[in-house]
């Protein structure tokens, strides 16, 4: 089998039965090497295109975009001055402190909030195939179709919500809560519970329900067993999704600008107003970097989580 | 099936006034969240069938206004979208089949760093790449092109087609092709006539999977559309930012909608709904 075998690398041909002749044995071995140096160059050749586009569609835009954010936008010197006026720059600050504490109290409450119900879904199958494309439809839509119902939902005079609240007599006056921070927050809840509950349930169909069983023949209740054992072993998935949702928000763009109020709560409006309006795109560029390493660094201490939670635990 | 067995052996349980009050709360929580998930779909077929922007539940104001006023910069729009997505989904393809080919078959070094690479546009927050993207496409004359947007989109959906054309090819065993190439096949019939064939069901729902992603994206490429190339989302994205909420792009929204559905059914129809349950789509707002 491996005899005929070319792309069995180095190692492996050693173990050839030796040839009957001594000089066919060298000869032999030239030809084949020299073949399987080709079938390398071949198969590397494979992975060209792949590696091209990569380079020149992201690594080098990219680079480009880290080079020239610390590049002074006029004289061409380099230094860390944008990185330090972003820094230093309260305004800044306190977006990027409103736009984490956006992201991170949306993450937690999508979570809470998606957490029974995915585990409903995970263990009902009649239930799940019914309710699974409530939850997967909204995930194919481009966000800014979810931004349209929450107008139609919370608009201050025309709104639903309003108008089923003031007919009610809950409401005196309209609430105008849309275009501003409360009404980011539910549209970027909406769109967290979605992933909560698809990424979860996946999660707790994964974890066997005899384990269940078994604490709860062992006299535990459904509901303490339920945070005993399910939720701990389910905690590589938590994770992965609170990542997920976290740097989905705080990178955003849609739901900012559609229900922009007067001050922006948003890290990512800063970035574009600099870059299309301010005509500053140097210290745009920096204030990008810091908000990917941001979102990157969470989903890196995401990884890291898991590598070291996922030591004994099976993760798809 | 475990639980039933249980749930029949076990003595009846006797309904206490605590037990029932729990479960009337966690019914009503389902029931609220299956509302919260729904309502932006209702919501919006609702407003497209009444053309206006109050909804209302009487049926006398339905009708298909709204979507016969959705003026032909909407549908160029709208065809744009098709035609990048399904440009850049088979531009995916064909860069990612022979790249996870050569990675899987060849056993190469480099195998991870390969993965990890292509994952990169996927990984940095499409805000970022966008932005990067106009940088260097200004310059190149590929802003506002359709060029620009399918190479962005090509970039964006390699990691997709390569993770599943990888996992399909690893789950195949090499015997078939060596069996192939035994009986004197070179590489590229082995692979026209005895891989493609086997990994072709994967590879079109890896396809559908990605088109689906190239239909929604929005960030990536709000800073490199322009007048002559405007996706639908970056197009109902300024119009609303624009002009405030339109009868004809909630029209168009709905038709979004329906775009939806219709890949669910396909995809249930086709693996079972089971299969989305666990998928990692990842869907950026």
């Amino acid at each position: 089998m491996t005899d005929l075998n070319p792309t069995e690398q180095g190692p492996g041909l050693r173990t050839l039965p030796p040839p009957v002749e001594a000089f066919a044995d060298d000869e032999g071995r030239i030809i084949m090497q020299r073949r399987i140096r080709r079938e390398k160059i071949f198969y590397r050749l494979c992975t060209l295109p792949a590696i091209l586009v990569t380079f020149l569609v992201a690594i080098v835009p990219l680079g480009l975009l880290i080079f020239n954010s610390f590049r002074n936008q006029r004289t061409g010197v380099l230094s860390f001055e944008y990185y330090i006026a972003t820094l230093g720059n309260a305004f800044f600050l306190r977006t990027l402190t409103s736009t984490i504490m956006m992201a991170f109290g949306v993450t937690v409450i999508a979570i809470f909030l998606a957490l029974p119900l995915a585990y409903t879904l995970a263990r009902r199958t009649l239930l799940r195939n019914f309710i699974m494309p409530v939850i997967t439809i909204p995930r194919m839509l481009p966000f800014v179709v979810i931004g349209y119902a929450m107008i139609l939902l919370l608009a201050p005079m025309t709104g639903v919500a309003n108008k089923v609240l003031l007919g009610l007599g809950i409401l005196s006056q309209p609430a105008f809560i849309l275009f501003d921070w409360p009404g980011q927050a539910i549209a970027f809840s909406y769109s967290g519970i979605v992933i909560a509950t698809a990424v979860l349930t996946g999660v707790l169909m994964s974890v066997d329900p005899q384990l269940e069983d078994a604490s709860v023949s062992l006299g535990a209740t459904r509901l303490r067993t339920f945070f005993v054992v399910t939720i701990p072993l389910a905690m590589p998935g938590i994770i992965a999704a609170s990542a997920l949702i976290f740097t989905s928000i705080v990178t955003s763009y849609a739901i900012p600008v559609m229900l922009n109020g007067r001050v922006p709560y948003m890290i990512s409006l800063l970035v574009s107003a600099n870059l299309l309006t301010l005509q500053q795109p140097h210290l745009a560029y920096a204030q990008a970097v810091i908000v990917s390493l941001l979102a990157i660094g969470v989903t890196a201490a995401a990884q890291y989580v898991l590598l070291r939670y996922g030591q004994g635990g099976r993760k798809q | 099936m475990t639980a039933m067995s249980d749930n029949s052996i076990a003595p009846v349980r006797r309904w206490t006034g605590f037990g029932l009050l729990g479960k009337g709360l966690f019914i009503a929580y389902l029931a609220l969240m299956l509302a919260w998930l729904l309502f932006p779909i209702i919501l919006v077929l609702l407003a497209s069938f009444q053309g206006k922007l109050e909804v209302t539940l009487s049926a006398s104001d339905f009708g298909f206004e709204a979507y016969k006023s959705i003026p032909p910069a909407y549908w160029e729009a709208f065809w744009f979208t098709i035609r990048t997505a399904l440009s850049a989904t088979l531009l995916a393809l064909l860069v990612a089949v022979p790249a996870a080919w050569g990675m899987v078959r060849g056993k190469l070094k480099g195998h991870r760093l390969l993965s990890n690479l292509v994952l990169i546009p996927d990984v940095v927050p499409q805000l970022i790449l966008g932005i990067a993207l106009l940088t260097v496409f200004i310059p190149l004359h590929l802003a506002n092109s359709f060029a620009g947007v399918l190479l962005a989109l090509t970039a964006l959906s390699l990691s997709t087609g390569l993770r599943f054309t990888e996992a399909l090819l690893t789950g195949l065993p090499d015997e078939y092709e060596q069996a192939a190439n035994t009986l004197g096949a070179n590489r590229l019939t082995t692979f026209r006539l005895i891989t493609l064939p086997l990994i072709a069901p994967g590879l079109a729902i890896a396809a559908l999977f990605i088109f689906m992603q190239n239909l929604v994206t929005f960030e990536l490429l709000y800073f490199i559309a322009g007048p002559n190339a405007s996706p639908v989302s970056v197009r109902l994205f300024s119009d609303i930012v624009d002009r405030g909420v339109l009868p004809y792009a909630v029209a168009m929204a709905g038709i979004l909608i329906y775009v939806a559905i219709a890949f669910y059914t396909i995809v249930a129809i086709v693996l079972g709904p089971k299969y989305m349950a666990g998928s990692v789509m990842s869907r950026k707002g």
